[in-house]
């Protein structure tokens, strides 16, 4: 497990993550605001599963399993959408 | 509670956590159900005997009767029994004493029967739902149906449904952890018994397809309930629901075949004494549909407006969907040919499954094909097909009972009359279903059929009373046997492989004597504290094997009553919710906008309705507490093959399955808003929050909550009480402060007249940040008991692994709120 000190650095990355969301809908084009926003959201749950659920020091069979569930996610979704289109 | 009564006992039925005793439960519960399904189908079949009916029933009885067959067969009858089978024989053949979380595994069953019953009584309260089993939008909401009208046994049927979904994502949850990490020694995954394999792929498909059932039933429940407008908005309602129901239901398919599957597997060894031929490529080809019945679910939507190019992707991975079903199909026939036949009933009920299996393949192949489906699309070639399909699992299922039962009743049956049953069975379902091929110009849920098809109607007609008989011979059978049959061995079929017929008939409480062992590549039992005095090392060193720190000699309990009391009070608060949607139409008409087109309420209000749901929270509150508090040893398994989930134990295991399968949940909850917005066109989307700030107030909210936690479980490592309280009480503080920014948002939204009914937006908004927001009340209720824990027993300083997958859990909570703030407040 990560120390105190790694756990704060992340608690600060991810307000400032957050922050950047919010900020990218004010300065940018919708376009550009919504990548940033979905590079930005895709970091935080990076760094939330990685460190403060302890993802990375879990068995990799534990990510499999958690990235099999998004990937059904995203089948789901995608694939519903592209048949609207 | 930890003593077991004995088995006479009432008592003992009602507290049991045995995997044994609840896998009777099941099994017993899903025939009481097949008859119940079986008598609706009895009663149409009956009023089919003429074109248009023969006043057997009303035009909505009809309706209702179908729809109840369709669902009480699919969901309680044909899942439960193979669920059923796996608890009772599952852990017998992985070598574990029972499955990983017992008194879940009750809490699993009792909610399954609730469900059950919530279904009994939606006829009594103005009608079940009456809309097909698919549930199809718009017919599945008030709005579009005023002939049926929202009644409050519709909305019985939908809760009872997704108590049901519930029941099976705890079971699910329960049997991954089992067989993941309960294998005795040296039981490698290939060389599991089959019908576990074709049960673990089962849960694995289970695990994401009922979450997506689960997420669409939510946001029927609030359509009927809370009269959102999901299913109700006049673009995109009926392609998002046959998209989240065909994802469940393609799967589902083959959830509910699998097992079947698995049985037939195993009859075809023990009655030819051959091994299964090709059994790896088997078992490969079994993962392969696993996995593509994630794949074909939009060939179930050919005659819907989606475009022709997914149309014809859809029809390419149908085709290749049937080409691991025709290796396992060969796999069995070349079984026979390789071995020696011994005809005896379970594996004629086998080889009749493979026989009807092989008709219903075939004849779905040609649903398969777009342009072959404009035509049968909706006729009862669909009928057919699916019942020579689905029926050919009951067969196969019908197989494993008469396998099994002297193993659970330890009495032996009449072969005479198993014939018999098989003859009848045989004779009675191909009299039933295939006169529907050649009628296959009916359409299907209606009773006015053309002139030149009644006599095909009377044939089926004829069939299904003949097939009806076979199951009371069935029963008469079972029943002969238990009061008169003689005693049955440990193992009466001569090759009989797996680890179930090395114990007694019934098997002990525990199962085992000694540990069992696979080591040198036999069962063996060994006795740990022997080999330890004879200077022997731990077993599971030699064979790779994972020790944990508990000790087996640990003894296990067997009994409480909470699983029991948790199901009531569940059961009352969702017989209350049925009744819930008279107030909430009196509350919208009270507003000044109340939702249009305000068709089809249910009847007057009925006070016993609120009452029951309060009590039922009360009662859950109450019983959940108690659940949490009882002692109840559940040791885990010493030497166990555990790859690939070796390095985590059961719980952190049992939490990551669960998140796993609620990441499906939101998921598709969130997939629905983003397909309701495509379909809608993106930039004409109407934003609902009032402004953004308090989605990233809540933002930051969330995210120091996290932190808090965080420090929550490095204050337990430090065993520190009071960082820990601290830390805990921080999290709770920072909860409520995050449902109280919620609170404020949606009181400026009620207070400009927009509420979850004003439109899809609206609708799409409050349910989805409601879905959370119920989450994070679950989360205050646990941190809450934590608190309580910390306070009155110093709990979690010396384990602290609560308060990790108390962690698991809120991490997961913020990281979907990652995902709505910029969604809902942003875009």
């Amino acid at each position: 497990m990560a120390n105190v000190r790694t756990y704060s650095l992340i608690y600060v990355a991810l307000l400032v993550l957050g922050t950047g969301k919010f900020a990218f809908f004010e300065f940018l084009t919708y376009e550009m605001a919504l990548a940033g926003t979905i590079v930005l959201a895709v970091a935080k749950i990076l760094l939330i599963a990685g460190y403060y659920q302890h993802l990375l020091e879990e068995p990799r069979s534990i990510s499999y399993m958690m990235g099999l569930a998004v990937f059904m996610v995203f089948l789901l979704t995608i694939a519903a959408g592209y048949s609207i289109q | 509670m930890s003593d077991l009564p004995p088995m006479t006992s009432v008592k003992r039925w009602l507290v049991t956590t045995n995997h044994k005793d609840v896998g009777i439960l099941y099994i017993v519960t899903a025939l009481f159900f097949l008859l119940f399904g079986g008598v609706m189908a009895l009663a149409f079949r009956a009023h089919l005997w003429e074109a248009g009916g023969i006043g057997l029933l009303s035009g909505n009885e009809f309706n209702q009767a179908v729809t109840a067959h369709g669902l009480l067969m699919v969901f309680w009858f044909l899942s439960p029994i193979a669920s059923g089978f796996a608890n009772y024989f599952v852990p017998l053949q992985i070598g574990a004493k029972d499955l990983a979380f017992p008194r879940m595994n009750a809490l699993s069953y009792w909610f399954y029967l609730f469900s059950g019953v919530l279904i009994a009584f939606s006829f009594f309260q103005g009608g079940a739902y009456a809309g097909g089993w698919t549930m199809y939008a718009p017919l599945n909401v008030p709005t579009y149906t005023p002939a049926m009208e929202a009644t409050t046994g519709g909305n019985a049927t939908i809760l009872g449904l997704m108590l049901f979904v519930i029941s099976i994502t705890i079971g699910t949850v329960n049997f991954l952890v089992t067989i993941h990490r309960s294998r005795a020694e040296g039981l490698g995954l290939w060389n599991m018994p089959i019908f576990t394999w074709s049960w673990l792929l089962t849960v694995w498909m289970m695990l994401f397809a009922f979450a997506a059932l689960l997420a669409a039933l939510l946001l029927l429940a609030t359509d009927r309930v809370f009269l959102t407008q999901y299913f109700a908005a006049e673009q995109g309602s009926s392609l998002l629901w046959a998209h989240l129901f065909w994802f469940f239901g393609h799967p589902e398919v083959y959830i509910v075949f699998f097992p079947a599957l698995g049985i037939m597997f195993e009859t075809f060894q023990t009655f030819t004494g051959r091994r299964l031929v090709g059994r790896k490529w088997v078992i490969i080809a079994m993962v392969l549909v696993a996995v593509q019945s994630f794949l074909v679910w939009m060939h179930h939507m050919y005659l819907t407006t989606i475009n022709l190019e997914i149309k014809t992707l859809m029809m390419a991975t149908t085709i290749g969907i049937s080409l691991p079903f025709d290796l396992m199909v060969f796999a069995l026939i070349y079984t026979m040919v390789k071995g020696r036949v011994r005809f005896t009933t379970p594996f004629l009920f086998s080889l009749g499954a493979l026989v009807l299996f092989i008709l219903g393949g075939i004849t779905g192949v040609f649903l398969g094909a777009v342009v072959l489906d404009y035509e049968f699309r909706g006729t009862y070639w669909v009928v057919a097909h699916f019942h020579y399909v689905m029926v050919s699992g009951v067969t196969a299922l019908v197989a494993g009972l008469y396998y099994w039962w002297p193993k659970i009743s330890g009495k032996m049956y009449s072969e005479t009359l198993g014939k018999i049953n098989f003859a009848v069975y045989f004779v009675g379902f191909n009299l039933l279903y295939f006169p529907q091929f050649l009628a296959w110009e009916t359409p299907r849920r209606v009773f006015h059929f053309a002139e030149g098809a009644e006599f095909y109607h009377q044939l089926s007609t004829v069939g299904a009373f003949v097939f009806g008989a076979s199951f009371l011979i069935m029963f008469a059978t079972f029943a002969h046997s238990y009061l008169y049959g003689p005693r049955a061995p440990d193992n009466p079929w001569e090759y009989s492989r797996t680890a179930e017929w090395a114990v007694p008939s019934p098997p002990p409480l525990e199962n085992w004597t000694g540990r069992p062992s696979y080591r040198t590549g036999n069962l063996e039992f060994v006795e740990d504290s022997k080999a330890a005095t004879d200077g022997g090392v731990a077993q599971g060193e030699a064979a790779a094997a994972e020790v944990a720190s508990t000790h087996e000699e640990d003894h296990p309990d067997h009994a409480s009553i909470w699983p029991l009391g948790i199901g009531i009070s569940t059961f009352l608060f969702f017989f209350g919710l049925t009744g819930i949607t008279p107030y909430i139409a009196e509350f919208a008409q009270g507003t000044e906008t109340p939702p249009e087109g305000f068709v089809g309420m249910a009847g007057e209000p009925n006070i016993v309705y609120p009452i029951l749901t309060v009590v039922g929270i009360v009662a859950m509150g109450y019983t959940l507490f108690k659940f949490g508090v009882e002692q109840f040893d559940v040791p885990e398994m010493a030497v166990a093959e555990r790859w690939p989930f070796g390095g985590v134990g059961n719980t952190k295991f049992g939490v990551w399955v669960f998140l796993a399968s609620d990441v499906v949940v939101f998921g598709a909850v969130i997939g629905a808003f983003i397909f309701m917005r495509l379909h809608t066109g993106w930039s004409d989307w109407t934003t609902v929050p009032f402004a953004s700030w308090p989605g990233l107030l809540n933002t930051y909210v969330l995210l120091t909550s996290s932190f808090t936690v965080i420090l929550a479980l490095v204050f337990a490592e430090r065993q520190s009480k009071k960082g820990l309280l601290g830390a805990m009480g921080a999290t709770l503080l920072l909860a409520l402060t995050f449902m109280g920014v919620k609170a404020y948002e949606y009181g400026v939204k009620f207070q400009q007249g927009e509420f979850w009914w004003t439109g899809i937006e609206y609708s799409i908004y409050f349910v989805t940040t409601g879905l959370h927001a119920l989450h994070v009340i679950f989360g205050v209720l646990i941190a809450l008991f934590m608190i309580y824990r910390i306070v009155s027993v110093d709990a979690y300083l010396e384990d602290h692994r609560p308060v990790e997958f108390f962690g698991l859990y809120w991490h997961f909570v913020d990281i979907v709120w990652v995902i709505l703030f910029p969604l809902f407040y942003l875009m």
